[in-house]
């Protein structure tokens, strides 16, 4: 069954953005604000997966730093189109993380 | 001026609950609609709402959005899509389009039920955003097909399948009613916005924009991928409701609601989804295959928020692992043979190489599948097209409204999950359906699947031209083989050069 019905048991949290410049920034904002957590990113054409074990921080700063211009958290929206894991809004940091481990 | 943080001031501004002076709490909140399955109301107000908006920043993201979206179709508008594209691909957009941009209207619908019937101040607060987004979704995706109705009528339908009694058209309404015009705040947040949306609706709006991009469709991948940035946001309405209803000891409610909302969508994905994901999407622009789309955003992703909320596997869990496997090539199968009754042409899809593809991606599918399509492709070839025609009605399942049928084999394999109820005899393809149905029989036991319609003489003349005008599907609506029989003509001149 090619590992199917054990796909469920994973920890793999983050966002999956649409592809263009916000997702490379919030790629690139996530190695910054995650040290020591290996970030994979997936490129799908129409979107990437950008995720990691456990838990994700995106700090404002950070990807408005990446992106280069102003950037409020509640545009992360404009092109986050789904995401692995529980969220947490917050005002400077947005956070994916799961309750539970595996 | 300094100005507040959002979180400052969010808990107060969305903390609404009151004590009504004027009717009684159940007068406000009816349990009919609310759901509230007598759990007081201080308990609703611990949800927390985990992706936080605000009106003022909703309206201002959404513009963002919109922007993107519409100057993308903008700029593409004189790509000539629709004179290059491959008939497949237009075929799974006519399916897209058809069976789901009316259906956003009657989301909203059932977001305004939220809006004014939850109990929790966090579930009205963002089901307020969810309708206004539903709205958005039915009028892009009505307003993006419309400039292909003028070059085939087919493209009619994305405004209009719904509202017809095509046999696709009645399994998508009788699943989408189920799950947003007949039921409760609770219902409509555990079954719509948590099980569909935070799990099937990824596959249809960001795996099939994975495709489009590969097929340079970027304004339908553009568009879809867009929409699916609200369901992103809106879909957590559900997570919270269910750590209210485990904690008030309501969680095996919880579990029957998307248990059976999961059941419902996969069905309708099995012959929506899979066949224009492994079939009609041209063979070199396919992602991934259907499957792999599954385990990613269904298995890994869906499952995974499930067992972290609280709840656990669906009890079918071992015949859904199954039914990925093999059940949307027997709807494709259906859908091809009967395809005078889609308002889309299904392509084939079985040429030499495409079967390669299948057996590589679904090994076994030649032994199994691929021998009905020897059968049909044999006649195409040997030039007996009639005999490529269905002379029959397949036997439709009363809770999916889909064709009943499993994996062909050596071995006489019926599929029937037969149920009596007052008197009436039921069937249904798998036991999920028929569980469903045993759950809340006074919900499903009045409907007519469209071959119960046909045997009790509702539909007239008894014939395919009978059938076809019941269902609205006029000349040049009416289906064919996407690609008129070209991949059979191939595959002749390839035995051709073979003996020869």
């Amino acid at each position: 069954m090619s590992g199917m019905d054990k796909a469920h048991l994973n920890n793999m949290v983050g966002p999956v953005m649409r592809q263009g410049a916000l997702a490379r920034a919030v790629y690139e904002a996530a190695e910054l604000d995650n040290p020591g957590r290996k970030i994979q990113m997936e490129d799908k054409v129409a979107y990437v997966r950008i995720q990691t074990e456990n838990e994700m921080i995106l700090r404002q700063d950070t990807i408005e730093e990446m992106l280069g211009k102003p950037f409020k958290l509640n545009q992360l929206e404009v092109d986050m189109a789904s995401f692995a894991g529980r969220i947490e809004t917050l005002d400077d940091h947005v956070r994916f993380y799961f309750a539970k481990r595996f | 001026m300094a100005t507040l943080e959002r979180m400052d001031w969010y808990d107060i501004a969305r903390t609404t609950n009151w004590t009504p002076q004027y009717v009684p709490e159940d007068e406000l909140f009816p349990a009919e609609l609310s759901g509230h399955m007598d759990i007081p109301m201080d308990k609703w107000e611990i949800y927390d709402e985990p992706f936080k908006q605000t009106f003022p920043e909703y309206v201002k993201v959404q513009r963002e959005k919109d922007a993107g979206a519409y100057s993308v179709k903008a700029a593409l508008e004189r790509s000539k899509l629709y004179e290059n594209a491959d008939p497949g691909w237009l075929s799974v957009l006519k399916a897209h389009y058809g069976a789901i941009a009316r259906g956003e209207y009657a989301a909203s619908g059932a977001e305004a039920r939220m809006v004014r019937f939850a109990k929790a101040p966090g579930q009205r607060n963002m089901a307020t955003l969810g309708m206004l987004d539903e709205i958005r979704h039915s009028q892009m995706q009505l307003f993006f097909p419309h400039e292909y109705v003028s070059k085939d009528r087919q493209f009619d339908w994305a405004h209009k399948a719904l509202d017809t009694n095509e046999w696709a058209a009645i399994a998508a309404r009788s699943m989408f009613d189920d799950m947003m015009m007949g039921r409760s705040a609770v219902e409509v947040g555990l079954m719509l916005t948590f099980a569909f949306e935070t799990g099937f609706t990824n596959m249809q709006f960001l795996g099939l924009a994975a495709d489009a991009a590969e097929a340079g469709d970027w304004t339908f991948s553009s568009l879809i991928s867009s929409i699916q940035t609200d369901e992103s946001r809106h879909a957590q309405i559900g997570g919270p409701l269910i750590g209210v209803l485990v904690a008030n000891g309501k969680k095996a409610e919880a579990q029957r609601m998307v248990d059976s909302a999961v059941w419902r969508a996969w069905k309708l994905f099995s012959v929506l989804t899979g066949p224009t994901m492994d079939y009609y999407t041209p063979l070199e622009h396919r992602k991934q295959s259907f499957k792999e789309f599954m385990q990613e955003w269904i298995v890994a992703q869906f499952e995974r928020s499930l067992l972290d909320l609280g709840l656990d596997k669906p009890w079918y869990w071992d015949i859904f692992m199954r039914e990925i496997e093999d059940q949307h090539h027997g709807m494709h199968l259906g859908v091809w043979y009967w395809r005078q009754t889609a308002w889309w042409n299904p392509a084939a899809g079985v040429s030499t190489a495409e079967r390669q593809w299948l057996e590589e991606k679904y090994p076994g599918w030649n032994k199994t599948w691929g021998a009905c399509w020897d059968v049909i492709t044999d006649n195409l070839v040997e030039g007996r097209k009639e005999l490529a025609y269905p002379e029959t009605l397949p036997v439709v399942c009363n809770m999916c409204q889909l064709p009943i049928n499993t994996t062909p084999g050596a071995g006489w394999q019926v599929r029937d999950y037969p149920h009596e109820h007052d008197g009436r005899l039921y069937h249904f393809c798998s036991e999920p359906c028929r569980k469903i149905f045993q759950d809340e029989p006074q919900r499903y036991a009045g409907h007519q699947s469209i071959v119960d319609r046909f045997l009790s003489g509702e539909i007239q003349p008894m014939n395919l031209a009978g059938a076809l005008q019941y269902m609205g599907l006029a000349p040049g609506e009416s289906g064919d083989d996407a690609h008129n029989f070209k991949w059979a003509d191939t595959i002749r001149d390839e035995r051709l050069k073979k003996a020869s």
